[in-house]
């Protein structure tokens, strides 16, 4: 095996290339044809310019939302599968995405504004649920025990799963017609953002998550060992804990106030990537940031454009591909 | 050197270890034996520092372990414990060079040095064959040397000096090992005691293996210490008697040279 | 010996074969209750079902069988008094057909006219309070043809039921015809739906010679965000509505009721006009930041031109008696025509 420098750098040579191809090409794709010389003709006021408008307006933000998105979603994957030590966590075990989708669901049926803040309130409001979730999961886990049982914080995950989906099946009871069938198409993912806002809004999360990921690759090699051999190997144990969980948490909440709950990236891509780079999360975890941003570009061209001119929900497509291959997975471990 | 004085700990309310005493000393190897149940895991934990007790002191060289750094601790002490279950595929080399962690800056790769101190360990514990290998592969014994080679390159010579001895201890080494293994995984401890000057603590509940490799014994039994002191003062067959209840002959063998203990027959009568 | 004739005057028309089928049930019950007192009084019992028009000769044939010395049973079906509505547009037709009296109980979601605010309101389309329908001792309850469950309860509970679905705008009137008969209010209808012909006949004069705009209709999205853009599709009575008024569905093409609208398919048809349709009011401020909402979209006709509307009322979005003024509502905006 090379050494991890090496494959460090293969890996995201390799990654990076397929993400930046992904980049480049999708906004190219879509329902009606554009011609690229006509984008970039100065010539035309912008207004006056559909080639131009449907590239910068509707492609391009979605390509970036895509990237941000994938790159979020899978690398807090690893992250939980690596905090729970289990390769079937998903960032979606602990609750993280029911709070979000129960705060989503507040706000589109209750018709909460921020009309005098001028910003939409759906985004904020699931971003608020999956930090009460977080919240919620962490208190249970860290509650009587000396550290962070993982034990509790699956339990508490998935207990947190099953009473937010009861609660949003409470909702639901008061939400009309139309905003049922809103809720469900939010549930499915959505990336067409139309605006670079709320991707410079999550900026900043985004640079913090994966500052501590970075600084989480190694810790989390040692918490594979065990919480109480990472602990005579010198790790601080609980520092990283929270740091992985928080961190992990953060990056999915705000991945999923920007394109809703979308599914199957956070443990595809950092399977397929483990099976090719091996298990050190210093290279497994850049190389998912990257082929999930990859992975989410191209699911969502082929969602745009399968069954042109309508949309299939880009939640369908990861669920098309993922579903088979996570059932795959079980049958190969099994 | 390191050194339990009247320690008690409990998980929960009632304690699972109360008023233990012992001593590691600089040279020393040390088993600590008594059935299931007894606190030898706790006592070993306590003694990594990776508990702390609710009563008495825990020290390495007169310093008390709660206020040394973790980093600190595990430069001169490494914990091999029962078994070593991994989620994902690692390679044995990345297992080994895991033990390299306290050594390594929050965002250093390891070096050409760490590299070679991983394959060194590997070397002395006979699994340099190995390293590419995925670690889920290997056989139980196998796996076992794997870990003790990162301990090894956890508490490498290189970062130490003289004055400060460096500490393995062993969780159960031979609960899952089939006589083979078991009789390697001995000759390897007796080797590295010698040759890297390590002071080795043991706990098992193999009283032939304590009897081959340690100098002293620690009896432990409900939390308690029972008996305490050189292999051949403890391991008689009163005081093995009194820790499991069962009759036993205790006799030098022949040929191997260590006690050698027989259990006879269930005690019965008076509880021991 | 004597004979017994039971005869019972059924309705035959309904929505579906429900009211049909119940009324048979009811027949058959009644009947074998006097199969019984037949047998136990030694006489012969004969049933017979005549659909409704019948009805004045099934007096006559009755009266010959009394001459022929039998005892005669003429049953025929009431009119509903006891009227629930579990639907929006139902609840306005049955006012509109001055059955207003008649109803004692509405959906959630029905507001006009005035008087239902005062009545008690038994769930809609995804939450029916059964037992609140019950406790209502109702003989006739409005529901929607997908809620399989509720209608094999009512059947179940022996209640009449008239079934509804969402179709275009051509089923406004055949669903006011059918209602018209099933509560007995025939001419009514016929009035009432000859009205709202006559209105949207003389909206389609008006627009008759004037160009077709593109039109974009949105049902809904999210609050100041062009997120979830719901528009109509080819299919629908808003659709309909929006053709009636002289405008061009820009997603006519499309055979769904709902097409989720992105940017770019809304870039690409390039609408002249963009209709939002909403059934709640907003403050002049919010409905300012919600149209603004749309300026980000600068090549598209509509917003160039500053033809993003607004709409809040609900005669567009509920498809009963008041269709043909909403279809005028929009014809007024597509067109620019002075209120």
């Amino acid at each position: 095996m090379r050494p991890l420098r090496v494959r460090l750098a293969l890996a995201v040579a390799g990654f990076g290339a397929l993400a930046v191809l992904a980049v480049l090409t999708a906004p190219l794709v879509g329902s009606s044809s554009i011609s690229l010389a006509r984008v970039f003709d100065r010539s035309v006021p912008f207004a006056d310019n559909p080639d131009a408008q449907i590239f910068f307006i509707a492609r391009l933000p979605r390509t970036l939302a895509g990237a941000l998105v994938g790159a979020m979603l899978a690398s807090a994957g690893v992250v939980f599968q690596g905090l729970l030590r289990n390769p079937l966590a998903t960032p979606f075990t602990l609750g993280v995405s029911a709070g979000a989708a129960l705060g989503a669901m507040l706000a589109i049926t209750f018709g909460w504004s921020l009309a005098w803040l001028g910003i939409p309130v759906a985004p904020l409001a699931s971003f608020a649920g999956s930090l009460l979730a977080v919240g919620v999961v962490y208190l249970l886990a860290t509650a009587r025990h000396r550290g962070l049982s993982t034990h509790v914080l699956l339990l508490a995950g998935v207990t947190m799963n099953a009473f937010f989906s009861a609660l949003i099946l409470f909702v639901q009871y008061f939400a009309d017609f139309a905003e049922t069938f809103r809720i469900l198409r939010w549930l499915m993912g959505d990336l067409d953002i139309s605006s670079y806002q709320p991707l410079v809004t999550a900026l900043p999360l985004v640079v913090f998550s994966f500052a501590a990921f970075a600084w989480l690759a190694r810790p989390l090699n040692l918490l594979n060992l065990g919480a109480e051999a990472a602990e005579t190997r010198g790790l601080d144990v609980l520092r990283a804990q929270r740091v992985a969980f928080l961190s992990a948490s953060l990056a999915t909440g705000a991945a999923v106030s920007v394109g809703g709950p979308i599914g199957f990236i956070g443990i595809v891509v950092p399977h397929l990537v483990r099976l090719l780079v091996g298990a050190d999360h210093r290279v497994v975890l850049p190389a998912s940031a990257l082929f999930g941003a990859a992975f989410l570009i191209g699911c969502d061209a082929i969602a745009r454009t399968i069954m042109a001119p309508l949309e299939l929900p880009v939640g369908v497509i990861t669920a098309l591909i993922g579903g088979p291959f996570f059932l795959w997975l079980l049958v190969r471990r099994a | 050197m390191l050194r339990a004085a009247d320690v008690e700990f409990g998980y929960g309310e009632t304690p699972v270890v109360r008023g233990v005493s012992l001593d590691v000393p600089a040279d020393g190897f040390v088993g600590i034996i008594g059935p299931n149940g007894s606190g030898k895991t706790t006592l070993l934990r306590l003694l990594a520092g990776t508990r702390q007790p609710r009563r008495g002191a825990l020290t390495l060289d007169g310093v008390p372990l709660a206020t040394l750094s973790r980093a600190a601790l595990a430069r001169r002490m490494a914990v091999v414990p029962q078994e070593t279950q991994l989620a994902f595929e690692y390679t044995v080399l990345e297992v080994v060079l895991m033990g390299r962690y306290v050594h390594l800056g929050a965002f250093e790769v390891e070096g050409p040095r760490d590299l070679e101190i991983a394959r060194r360990s590997l070397a002395a514990t006979g699994t340099l064959d190995f390293q590419h290998r995925p670690f889920a592969t290997l056989s139980g014994g196998e796996k076992q040397r794997v870990v003790i080679a990162a301990a090894l390159a956890q508490i490498s010579a290189v970062e130490r000096s003289d004055t400060e001895p460096a500490i393995l201890l062993l969780d159960e080494p031979t609960a899952a090992l089939d006589l083979r293994y078991q009789l390697e995984t001995a000759a390897l401890l007796a080797d590295l005691h010698r040759s890297h000057a390590l002071s080795v603590v043991v706990s098992t509940h193999d009283l032939n293996f304590a009897a081959s490799l340690c100098r002293t014994v620690v009896m432990l039994k409900d939390g308690q210490v029972l008996a305490s002191g050189g292999v051949d003062d403890v391991l008689t067959p009163a005081l093995v008697g009194r820790l499991y209840g069962v009759e036993v002959d205790v006799s030098r063998h022949p040929q191997s040279g260590h006690l050698t203990v027989v259990p006879l027959r269930r005690m019965t009568g008076a509880r021991p | 010996m004597r004979s017994i004739w039971a005869i019972f005057s059924v309705t035959l028309k309904s929505a579906d074969g429900a009211a049909r089928r119940h009324d048979g049930a009811t027949a058959r019950r009644v009947h074998s209750v006097f199969l019984e007192e037949a047998q136990k009084s030694g006489t012969s019992s004969r049933c017979v079902v005549v659909p409704s028009w019948l009805s004045p000769w099934a007096v006559l044939l009755s009266v010959a069988a009394v001459i022929l010395g039998g005892t005669v049973l003429v049953a025929s079906q009431p009119q509903p008094r006891r009227i629930i509505s579990l639907i929006p547009a139902v609840t306005e037709m049955l006012f509109a057909l001055e059955a207003g009296d008649r109803v004692v109980a509405v959906g959630s979601f029905d507001k006009y006219p005035p008087e239902v605010e005062k009545l008690p309101k038994v769930g809609a389309l995804l939450d029916p309070d059964l037992e609140r329908i019950l406790s209502l001792r109702p003989d006739l309850v409005a529901v929607y043809g997908s809620q399989a469950d509720l209608r094999t309860q009512l059947e179940r509970g022996g209640v009449a039921m008239f079934v509804y679905a969402h179709a275009g705008l051509a089923d406004v009137t055949t669903t006011i015809r059918e209602l018209g008969t099933r509560i007995g209010a025939d001419a009514r209808a016929a009035g009432l739906v000859r009205d709202i012909e006559e209105r949207l006949a003389s909206v389609r004069r008006s627009v008759a010679g004037r160009p077709r705009p593109k039109t974009l209709v949105v049902f809904g999205r999210e609050a100041l965000a062009l997120r979830n853009v719901y528009a109509s599709g080819g299919i629908g009575f808003v659709h309909d509505m929006v053709t009636a008024a002289g405008g061009d569905n820009v997603f006519a093409d499309v055979n769904q009721q709902a097409v989720q609208a992105t940017t770019e398919l809304i870039i690409t048809r390039r609408p002249d006009v963009i209709l939002e349709l909403r059934a709640e009011p907003l403050s002049r401020d919010a409905e300012q930041k919600e149209r603004a909402v749309w300026n980000r979209l600068g090549s598209v006709p509509a917003v160039r031109n500053g033809r993003v509307y607004i709409l809040v009322d609900r005669r567009t979005v509920i498809p009963g008696p008041r269709v043909g003024e909403g279809v005028e509502v929009i014809a007024r905006l597509l067109h620019r025509l002075p209120w």
